[in-house]
């Protein structure tokens, strides 16, 4: 992957910048080239080996309805079309919708430092995980268990009590969000430390929320999900223009006719959602909602009417090859492999862009 | 269960799955007793998993056989599809008879091909104590990180029995059920429940006349031989799952308890999360000390142990290993366990 990005960003850094700023096209362009390349070795590769001519042939019979005479084994295709695909597709629609909100995060808050799980989310949500799974109740609906619709409710209960709380009396909403969250996702964590303690045999399965993964990917679970992260995202994408005026401020938004207080509440509101929607699913992966919309911001400037978009692709891939490194590598943690793979390359990039960054 | 593929460091937390259904619901509600120190645990199962099992010294007698299955011809053809009710509750259909079981617990993969089931079984769990020889072959498609989905729809697996109480993840029951796969959930709390177990094995495989057959036999033997430790005195015995750092030893109403028991022994026992304090044990002063974790733990490890020097099992020199695989499988070997837990603390019994 640093290979392919790597050709995004050329080593002699001093005007690549403002000359992909300038063709944007260009750089959408290769970001779904590589999505693209990253989403067929994701369905190609894994524990089974499956021809690559069998792999394209059963997507092309499945998919595309094309008649083509049937050369695989009936577990084959089931690997294929039940398990990868979506497995691709939940990675991927999680990867775009964490750093969509990364980005708007990042914006709204005018903090590089922000990524999807700053107010509160992920605490939230991996308490109502761990609740979840102390509650000994089984009962699976659309394939969800209970596991899901507590992270879920636990993610946005997090960011709703944060925003509520750091509305009490101040002068300065951004900052006073933030460290509402921090507040916040303190005290959750403590509440998440004494449920894993009293979990007993529940441990593991809290640990691997924890940790995060697709290896439990559907399209049940695909069909819930990805609607809401597509919509929240897309929410974000109309809002652009917003985003850049809050940029310049709160004040200069406010001149450039940005209804701040609305926005600002939309916005939140539609990024915890995309972000909730992608924790309930995978449990909590780090990084990749961080890196990919500086990434971007390198690559093509602060513009969010690219910076968006772009950031989407960039952290599908990001997030699909996370995923299919993990599976090689025996199923390990994703989180493990977007931490490993995201913070020295984030380094890097932060070392390259010589020229000064600012969100 | 326990002795799946699962670092030592880790045990507890998967000796706690096999608690009772009930204790551990109710422990869970009011919130059990803590296990945090498995986090740790958790955290460096990488480092241990890879070292090999140390084989465990038994006392026991060699012969494990003695509780043998009739021969699989012996069943007439079972009527399929069958119906079960898994431990969990889920009510389970098993269209024709299967041709390729999966089992992802050592207890089902013993129990399987102890049922004259073996031709059938496509697939296993890694079990670092492997039994029996046969099965060393199959093609292992889960560890302890995790199921391998793709592997096992590979084998075109039409029944799959997995373990209780998050030992095969739940997430991964789910989603061979979502791909039409049969799966039945077991585990054990007793010796009942693990013969149930075998029963329903041997049902839902199309072998259940060899599967009654031996749990009678295995039940048959067991009796026989809690019956010759009856009348004896019961020593206050500690059984030493781990110890590494904190001290874990048998919840009650656990299959370990229940064997201790019908071996003659007055075992210590503690809540659902295995846990107990020095202080506690030192208290309960027992007069016997059975190492479970006789693979890295020697005698000479708990003498050097500080403020165990008091305890009158130390003082004596009744420290012994024994091997937990056989106690703790929920499976065919448990009266080999139950003889090798008698021949330790009753030597003097004929067995």
């Amino acid at each position: 992957m640093p290979a392919a990005v790597g050709a995004l960003a050329p080593r002699r850094s001093s005007g690549f910048r403002t000359a992909f700023a300038r063709r944007p096209i260009v750089v959408g362009a290769l970001g779904l080239a590589l999505l693209v390349f990253i989403t067929i070795l994701g369905i190609a590769a894994g524990t089974v080996v499956i021809a690559p001519g069998d792999t394209v042939a059963i997507l092309a019979h499945r998919l595309l309805g094309l008649d083509v005479a049937q050369s695989w084994t009936s577990a084959a295709e089931t690997i294929v079309v039940d398990l990868r695909l979506p497995r691709v597709l939940t990675a991927a629609v999680v990867g775009a919708g964490l750093a969509v909100a990364g980005a708007a995060f990042q914006g709204l808050l005018r903090n590089p430092l922000a990524d999807p799980y700053v107010l509160g989310t992920a605490s939230g949500a991996a308490l109502g995980a761990a609740i979840a799974v102390i509650i000994p109740v089984r009962a699976l609906f659309l394939q969800f268990g209970l596991l899901h619709a507590l992270a879920f409710l636990g993610a946005l209960s997090a960011v709703f009590v944060v925003y509520r709380l750091s509305r009490l009396g101040s002068r300065a909403p951004m900052t006073s969000l933030l460290l509402t969250g921090y507040a916040v996702s303190s005290l959750l964590a403590a509440g998440l430390a004494m449920a894993m303690y009293l979990s007993g045999a529940g441990l593991r399965q809290i640990f691997a929320y924890l940790l995060g993964g697709f290896e439990a990917s559907s399209w049940g679970r695909v069909a819930v999900a990805a609607p809401l992260i597509v919509l929240a995202s897309a929410v974000i994408f109309l809002r652009a223009r917003s985003l850049n005026g809050m940029l310049l401020g709160e004040e200069a938004a406010a001149h450039l006719g940005v209804d701040v207080r609305r926005e600002r509440a939309v916005l939140l509101a539609v990024a915890s959602l995309a972000t909730a929607a992608a924790v309930a699913v995978s449990g909590l992966i780090g990084f990749v909602g961080l890196v990919a919309p500086h990434v971007v911001r390198l690559i093509v400037g602060p513009n969010a009417r690219l910076v968006l978009p772009l950031a989407a692709l960039l952290g599908a891939s990001l997030m699909v090859g996370a995923d299919l490194v993990a599976r090689l590598l025996g199923e390990i943690p994703v989180g493990v492999v977007t931490a490993v793979v995201g913070a020295p390359f984030f380094l890097a990039l932060l070392r390259r862009a010589q020229t000064g960054y600012e969100l | 269960m326990i002795q799946f593929a699962i670092p030592r460091a880790l045990r507890p937390s998967f000796a706690a799955a096999h608690a009772s259904r009930r204790t551990a619901r109710s422990a869970a509600v009011r919130g059990g007793r803590p296990t945090i120190g498995l986090l740790v645990a958790t955290l460096v199962l990488a480092a241990c998993a890879g070292a090999p099992a140390t084989p465990i010294p038994t006392t026991a007698p060699t012969a494990t056989a003695q509780v043998t299955a009739p021969p699989a011809t012996s069943t007439p053809a079972p009527a399929f599809p069958v119906t079960i009710t898994d431990d969990e509750g889920t009510i389970v259909t098993i269209p024709r008879r299967p041709i390729s079981v999966v089992s992802l617990t050592p207890a089902a993969t013993e129990t399987l091909f102890a049922i004259g089931a073996a031709s059938q079984v496509t697939g296993k769990v890694e079990d670092i104590t492997p039994y029996p020889p046969e099965a060393d072959g199959l093609p292992i498609v889960a560890t302890y990180k995790g199921t391998e989905i793709e592997k096992i729809v590979a084998l075109n697996a039409d029944l799959v029995i997995a373990g209780g109480l998050g030992f095969t993840p739940p997430s991964a029951v789910a989603q061979l059920r979502s791909l039409g796969i049969p799966v039945i959930v077991l585990y054990a709390a007793s010796v009942n429940e693990a013969l149930a177990g075998i029963e329903a094995i041997g049902t839902a495989t199309g072998n259940a006349d060899a599967a009654v057959a031996l749990s009678r036999a295995v039940r048959g033997e067991m009796d026989r031989l809690a019956g010759l430790t009856a009348g004896l005195a019961k020593p206050r015995t500690f059984y030493e799952i781990d110890a590494t750092s904190d001290i874990y030893t048998v919840p009650a109403g656990s299959l370990y308890e229940e064997l201790l028991t019908m071996a003659g022994a007055d075992p210590i026992t503690t809540d659902v999360s295995y846990q107990i304090s020095l202080e506690t044990l030192i208290t309960l002063d027992p007069e016997v000390i059975l190492l479970g974790d006789g693979g890295y733990t020697t005698m000479a490890d708990v003498r050097a142990r500080p403020n165990w020097s008091g305890i009158r099992a130390v003082m004596e020199g009744k420290i012994y290993p024994v091997n937990d695989t056989l106690i703790t499988r929920p499976g065919p070997r448990l009266a080999d366990g139950l003889r090798a837990l008698i021949s330790v603390l009753h030597p003097e019994v004929r067995l």
